[in-house]
């Protein structure tokens, strides 16, 4: 079985879209200061605008620009995604691949852990934190980390364990390879693959659950976050102008999280041999 | 009786024969064997005064030293005392005499009986030898070749000699004649003290009670002929052996490497010797007593290079070994077989430190091994049943074959690469780059276990593990992996504990077979004893099924 995630996601159109849109957003929020006006958080002078050349999707409650609102808001989002998404699986890894690798004690230890953490409820835990500290976007990130690298920790640990069983791996042993050899030579290039699937995973879940905080706003108030700016429109639909403030920032959220979906799907699909489609089925697709 | 004493013998500067001790008494029989240019039938002329060389030591027959008397004197002893069987039946004879002739000469050299008691001797040693007495006035060219040799032996026995000596008596004689004349010299040989020089072991057997073997001049080996050749404690007596052929050895033929080369410092056999250590090639080694046998070696002859000792393995509440006993030599291959769950393959993996015995010893060249070294994996290394499991599939061929170069750290990169390029040629492998960089799902099956002996052997093990390494492959390719196996075997004398359930692959590649049931050796011995003589049910089985399976259920049961 050759798993090459790359050629797997090139070749499969729903990845293809996924990546599109990502890039697009990605690009937006980098790009943020050139593509608007205004400063997100300065008073433009006038509430409630509609859209207009100089407002593409017009001003707030508090007369600030929306359009600056939602791609500076994308930029937070994504930070909280990649910051998330490399801290929980950097945790994930070596808890799982040390509980494997090393067994015993320390295995049952960490993993009674993992268990552990499965049983708390991430949502009373994060009101719990804002509530007693005050929440910057570092702690939110950190947070989202800590409650979600132990189910990366658990597929990685069984994932090293049945190839710790595989026949090149004794053969390695019998080489007299220690165990960082085979987990630099065998094991980490084997679960490079399941790597990046588990990375799209944990963004996609620190996205939502980064909006939802903000939603819930148990939040950093000053960080600009598209679950705010839903929280905030939904307060004004009594006026018109809350479909250009909640509709464009509820559908940047979903295309973001659609995106990372998609992404995520496809190289799920590529790491499960069962779910890649046989030759037949392929040229049936192709007729 | 004969004593020979440090019998050196020169041709020239060409040292022949060096430092020969040998004794017999009255009665004794001892064959000499080993390759032509060894010196064999030198010894056997040297012993008759035969030679144009110069000779040193001392040959004391019958109380004189023969080194020291005059040619007069040989000559009454010659053909007396001591006679000699020529190996060339063709040229021994001469074609203008009638044989009878030829048989009264051999008489009349020495004693002057009348006339009639001259024929009636020549008829007695006529009928003895199993001629009619009217063959005896033929010439040679009307006689077959097993008659002439019979007209040798009757020639060699004309005086009753106290000492025969037989070059080669039976190489040119179809199997029949053979037999027949075999007869003779065991009746020939009886009550005297008898000397065989012959290459072919099956004869030696059967005619002596000792042998030595002679190797480039020098006794390397000497006892009992049924232990040596039984059981051959010198890598050359084993060689011999193995390229010897034989109506009941399983193991297909293997032979030396090499040749022999005279006149080399050190044992005269290290050059081709797979188990030879530094000190063979500066000292000659002694002829020394060990094990009731003499052996000339510094190492004591083939040592033991795996011992198992009361190996017992239990997963949870399942036996999987219990109380192992197994000693491997070097150079040798042990088949391990039974059917599947019988333990094999954890027995394998015991000895690869993969599991953890539950107790008992495991001992490498006499050591005891506990946490496995890096030194242990040196020596000791594995091929595993599936080539393309047992392979990284990231890996290209060459790194595949680096890698234990690499784990182990021995020299540098440059180094690596080369012992793997090696390593792949010495398994008949190409070493071009678009091979070198094919990955295992690019190799057939054949090709890919090819590999990982590749990669078993790039660190030169002394024993391979190998467990059903040919399991999965057709029998074409498993055909030549064996192969394979036993030339690189003869090579680098290397051993080998072949795990297995096929018994007819087995008995064509073991020297000795271990039979396993339910965790247990249930029978272990030569190959070939185990599978014609089964003396456990359970073997006896497993050796039936196979019949059956090879000639259908209602084939008649033949003993093989």
């Amino acid at each position: 079985m050759h798993i090459d995630p790359f050629r797997a996601v090139a070749s499969d159109r729903l990845a293809l879209a996924g990546l599109f849109i990502l890039a697009t957003i990605v690009f937006m929020a980098v790009f943020a200061p050139v593509l608007t006006f205004f400063s997100p958080d300065c008073y433009t002078g006038q509430i409630f605008s509609h859209p207009s050349l100089m407002h593409p999707l017009g001003t707030d409650s508090l007369g600030q620009d929306i359009w600056s609102r939602l791609l500076y808001g994308a930029r937070t989002t994504l930070l909280v995604a990649a910051g998330v998404a490399v801290i929980s699986v950097i945790l994930s890894v070596l808890v799982g691949a040390s509980a494997a690798l090393i067994g015993g004690m320390y295995e049952s230890i960490w993993m009674r852990i993992v268990d552990a953490m499965y049983s708390v409820p991430p949502i009373i835990v994060m009101i719990l934190v804002a509530a007693y500290i005050r929440p910057s976007l570092l702690i939110t990130i950190l947070m989202i980390s800590l409650l979600s690298w132990p189910e990366g920790a658990r597929i990685i640990r069984s994932q090293v364990l049945s190839l710790k069983e595989r026949e090149h791996i004794y053969a390695s042993k019998t080489f007299g390879a220690g165990r960082r050899h085979i987990f630099k030579s065998h094991i980490a290039p084997e679960l490079g693959p399941l790597i990046m699937a588990m990375t799209v995973q944990d963004a996609r879940r620190a996205v939502f659950m980064e909006a939802g905080m903000g939603f819930l706003g148990v939040s950093d108030p000053m960080t600009i976050s598209l679950g705010k700016m839903i929280h905030q429109a939904l307060d004004f639909t009594y006026l018109e102008v809350w479909k250009w403030w909640l509709l464009p920032t509820g559908l940047a959220l979903s295309l973001t999280l659609v995106a990372l979906c998609f992404i995520g799907f496809s190289l799920e699909a590529a790491m499960d041999p069962r779910l890649v489609p046989g030759p037949l089925e392929r040229s049936k697709e192709q007729c | 009786m004969l004593k020979i004493r440090n019998l050196c013998v020169c041709f020239g500067k060409a040292e022949i024969l060096h430092g020969i001790n040998l004794d017999l008494m009255p009665g004794d029989s001892i064959s000499v064997v080993g390759e032509s240019g060894a010196g064999k039938t030198t010894l056997a002329l040297a012993i008759m005064g035969l030679i144009s060389g110069s000779a040193s030591g001392e040959i004391s027959f019958l109380g004189r030293d023969l080194l020291d008397i005059s040619e007069q004197e040989y000559r009454k002893i010659r053909g007396q005392d001591m006679a000699m069987v020529f190996q060339n039946v063709e040229d021994a004879l001469d074609p203008v005499y009638r044989i009878e002739d030829l048989i009264e000469e051999a008489i009349l050299c020495h004693t002057r009986p009348g006339k009639k008691a001259l024929d009636e001797r020549v008829s007695v040693l006529l009928t003895s030898v199993g001629l009619s007495r009217n063959k005896g006035r033929s010439y040679p060219h009307q006689l077959s070749g097993g008659e002439r040799q019979r007209v040798l032996i009757a020639m060699a026995l004309a005086n009753n000699p106290d000492l025969l000596i037989l070059d080669e008596p039976t190489a040119s004689l179809d199997p029949l004649t053979k037999a027949d004349i075999i007869r003779l010299f065991a009746f020939a040989m009886s009550g005297r003290m008898s000397l065989l020089i012959t290459h072919d072991i099956s004869l030696a057997s059967a005619l002596t009670k000792h042998m030595a073997v002679l190797y480039s001049g020098k006794i390397i080996e000497q006892g009992k002929t049924e232990k040596l050749v039984k059981d051959p404690r010198h890598p050359y007596t084993r060689g011999l052996l193995r390229s010897f052929l034989k109506m009941n050895a399983t193991k297909d033929l293997q032979g030396i490497p090499g040749h022999m080369t005279l006149g080399l410092s050190g044992c005269p056999f290290h050059q081709r010797c797979t188990q030879h250590i530094e000190i063979c090639e500066r000292i000659v080694p002694e002829l020394v007593r060990l094990n009731g046998s003499l052996i000339a070696c510094h190492r004591g002859g083939i040592l033991p290079l795996l011992q198992l000792k009361g190996l017992s393995k239990r997963f949870g509440s399942f036996i999987a070994l219990q109380d192992i006993n197994l000693t491997l030599y070097e150079g040798e291959t042990m088949a391990i077989v039974g059917e599947s769950g019988s333990g094999k393959t954890t027995l394998s993996k015991i000895i690869m430190g993969l599991y953890k015995e539950d107790s008992g010893d495991i001992q490498l060249e006499g050591k005891g091994v506990g946490i496995r070294s890096l030194e242990f994996y040196r020596k000791v290394q594995m091929v595993f049943q599936n080539p393309k499991e047992s392979i990284s599939h990231r890996m290209s061929v060459l790194d595949a074959v680096m890698e234990p170069l690499i784990v182990q750290k021995m020299g540098c990169e440059e180094d690596w690469r080369k012992r793997a390029i090696n390593a792949i040629e010495h398994v008949e492998l190409s070493s071009d780059d678009d091979f070198l960089s094919r990955y295992p799902h690019q190799l057939s099956g054949g090709e890919a276990q090819r590999v990982a002996i590749a990669r078993a052997l790039a660190l030169e093990p002394k024993l391979l593990v190998a467990d059903e390494p040919t399991s999965a492959l057709d029998p074409s390719v498993q055909a030549k992996i064996l192969k394979l196996l036993m030339n690189l075997q003869e090579m680098m004398g290397l051993a080998m504990l072949f795990v297995t359930h096929d018994i007819a692959l087995a008995r064509k590649v073991s020297d000795r077979m271990a039979v396993m049931q339910k965790g247990q050796i249930v029978e272990i011995g030569a190959t070939n004893e185990v599978l014609s003589n089964p003396m456990h049910p359970y073997t006896r089985k497993l050796v039936e099924c196979i019949y059956w399976s090879e000639n259908g259920i209602y084939g008649q049961r033949k003993k093989f």
